[in-house]
């Protein structure tokens, strides 16, 4: 719910409240005063009567309009004291029931006591109570009705900064972008959000920063000791009088320092993957990266009598080129490393998906955990750095990818869904 | 040539490596004497380190573009980053090594730079009987063509410029099909390819200059 709903449905629920509370308020405060203003007529006329019978000690002839009638018929049991009520009586002429107010009193003219009624219509007091109602009501409705459209429009454009600032920042990348400029506004809360958001960012991409600088000076700092080792090494064997123990042993020292650095090298690309560094806005062709990367391995798969299937369409995708000759790469990789000798390697690639499955020399791997850094199967002839698959899979979560692995007739299948 | 590189060792063995392929190194250490070498002297190439005590070697590389100094530039970093090698290429850079690397393919690149470069008027390599005419990727053995694959031609180009060194199947490996091949631990795949190259060099009259040296890799053998 928009906070504009919220605030305008609690603001017409309590405006209509407070205005049905008053109107009733209203309603009886002005039938009490009309009422009260009725019954001093009557007894004004009580008034006029008794001080006509005073002076001219006879009864006044009673004028009766539609409005006002007065009767007056002998009593042998007069009233102590006037007396005042409401009644209905059927109108002689429309034969409507109204409510009329009726005043009772007594009085001695010649020695002989009169019970006098002096009666008054209500149905002026009703009508005009009615339009004074209706005149509210309407007063009401227009008030409401106008407050809301004013509210619709005027909170629509106060807020229209506000979302602009929230489009803003939905499309930011720290990876790509300087720290946000949001403009002044001259709201202020406005302008607290967009100061407080130019403020973070730029903390943020100043933080980035300084974390990209130092992966990169970590790495650069560890590789420097390792190409150091390598190429003593490779010095080393130059050496005509070394026997093969020594060989031996420098050989794997050589391999020791070249794992490491290849491990350390995968480390900082799953680092960058997941500051998302990299971004996939190019125009990929798959067909083509898969062409050029089964070139590559090409003596590798013959000199180990693989059978290579390959079934490609021509598939374009939103991508990043680096990432995909990595993706590629690695999901190759891992298929011959685990394909025994004289197995199969299928690589499919369909509009949606790329397939790359191959026969296995072992049983299902564990789907769970597959793609976890540092998984390692218990046979592996080639041992890799373990990091092959989590790069896969990162790099399928930046690119927006879905990722999974299957085992059916003793395949490893990996499928990785695109995009659409 | 003038190698700049703020580790002392990787900076020697570099100088061993390179001398005993006949360049000539000059070995510095920090941002302020290369400088002053880069300013004094003229040099056919320059290894060059990024990261340096006292400065950048992008510095240094920008000073050299705009003194318009001629020398072939080969940085090696540590930074494998893709932005990070454009850079580096778009100063103006000739190549690109990432840490670590072989130092047989360090060399390698030299000579490709220096052909390029230097000696654009004579792009033929000669070793023992053995000439290669890179321009036209031609080799000839005792003055008759033999036809090489791409691969045997980068095998044979390698082992030229790395010509009486131990090259082990490794850097063979890295050299030919990069470094995503490395899990491989048998690398009986290039023997193929060498025993095809020496077939070929044989059957032109040529002599049998490749050997293979027990346990570490191969060894081209010229006089």
């Amino acid at each position: 719910m928009k906070l504009f709903t919220k605030y305008n449905r609690v603001n017409i629920i309590a405006t209509i409240a407070t205005f049905l509370v008053g109107s009733v308020a209203f309603y009886c405060e002005l039938y009490y005063i009309l009422g009260r203003q009725l019954d001093a007529t009557l007894r004004s006329e009580q008034q006029e009567i008794t001080e006509y019978v005073q002076s001219h000690n006879q009864l006044p002839e009673f004028e009766s309009t539609r409005q006002q009638w007065i009767t007056a018929v002998r009593s042998t049991n007069p009233l102590a004291k006037r007396k005042i009520c409401r009644k209905s009586v059927i109108d002689k002429v429309d034969g409507d029931r109204d409510w009329i107010r009726q005043l009772i009193f007594s009085i001695k003219v010649n020695g002989q006591y009169y019970d006098v009624t002096v009666n008054k219509s209500e149905v002026e007091t009703e009508d005009l109570l009615k339009l004074i109602i209706m005149v509210t009501v309407g007063m009401i409705g227009l008030i409401l009705l106008v407050n809301y459209l004013i509210n619709r429009k005027l909170i629509n454009r106060l807020w229209q900064p506000f979302y602009n600032t929230i489009d803003r920042i939905k499309n930011y990348r720290v990876a790509v972008e300087k720290p946000l400029q949001l403009p002044k506004e001259k709201i202020d809360e406005i302008a607290l959000l967009n100061d407080s958001l130019n403020q973070m960012t730029l903390h943020v991409f100043r933080d980035y920063q300084a974390l990209k600088s130092f992966t990169e000076n970590a790495s650069h700092e560890m590789q420097t000791p390792l190409a150091v080792i390598r190429s003593k090494i490779e010095v080393l064997l130059q050496n005509d009088e070394l026997n093969e123990q020594g060989i031996q042993q420098l050989l794997a020292i050589e391999n020791a320092a070249r794992k490491l650095s290849r491990l350390h090298q995968s480390l900082l690309l799953l680092t960058k993957l997941e500051n998302r560094q990299f971004v996939p806005n190019e125009q990929v062709n798959m067909q083509q990266v898969i062409a050029l990367k089964v070139e590559e391995w090409q003596d590798l798969i013959l000199s180990r009598k693989l059978l290579l299937n390959i079934e490609c369409e021509d598939v374009v995708v939103s991508f990043h080129h680096h990432l995909a000759e990595i993706l590629i790469n690695n999901l190759l990789s891992n298929a011959l490393r685990y394909t025994p000798a004289g197995g199969s390697i299928f690589i499919k690639l369909r509009g949606p998906y790329l397939q790359v499955s191959n026969t296995a020399s072992l049983d299902s791997l564990d789907a769970e955990k597959v793609f976890q850094r540092f998984y390692k199967t218990q046979s592996a002839a080639e041992e890799g750095t373990g990091l092959g698959l989590a790069i896969i899979k990162e790099i399928c979560s930046l690119a927006g990818f879905d990722v999974n692995y299957t085992f059916e007739d003793h395949k490893h299948i990996f499928t990785i869904y695109f995009r659409q | 040539m003038l190698i700049i590189e703020d580790e002392l060792s990787l900076n020697q063995s570099m100088v061993e490596y390179l001398s005993a392929a006949d360049y000539i190194c000059e070995p510095v250490y920090n941002y302020k004497d290369a400088l002053e070498k880069i300013e004094g002297y003229d040099y056919d190439c320059v290894i060059l380190d990024i990261m340096l005590p006292g400065g950048s070697g992008l510095q240094l590389l920008e000073y050299l573009k705009k003194i318009r100094k001629p020398e072939a530039v080969i940085i090696i970093s540590a930074k494998d980053s893709l932005e990070d090698k454009i850079h580096g290429l778009q100063t103006g850079a000739d190549d690109y090594l990432i840490k670590p690397f072989h130092l047989s393919e360090l060399s390698v690149r030299i000579a490709a730079i220096l052909r390029r470069k230097i000696f654009s008027g004579q792009p033929v390599i000669i070793a023992g009987d053995i000439e290669i005419d890179t321009s036209g990727k031609e080799v000839s053995v005792n003055g008759n063509v033999i036809a090489l694959t791409l691969k045997e031609y980068q095998l044979l180009l390698f082992f030229v410029v790395n010509r009486n060194k131990v090259l082990s199947k490794n850097s063979i490996v890295e050299h030919l099909w990069g470094d995503d091949m490395d899990f491989v631990a048998n690398h009986d795949f290039i023997y193929t390819h060498i025993k095809n190259l020496r077939k070929k060099i044989m059957a032109a009259g040529g002599y049998d200059c490749i050997r293979s040296v027990y346990g570490v890799g191969y060894k081209m053998q010229v006089k």
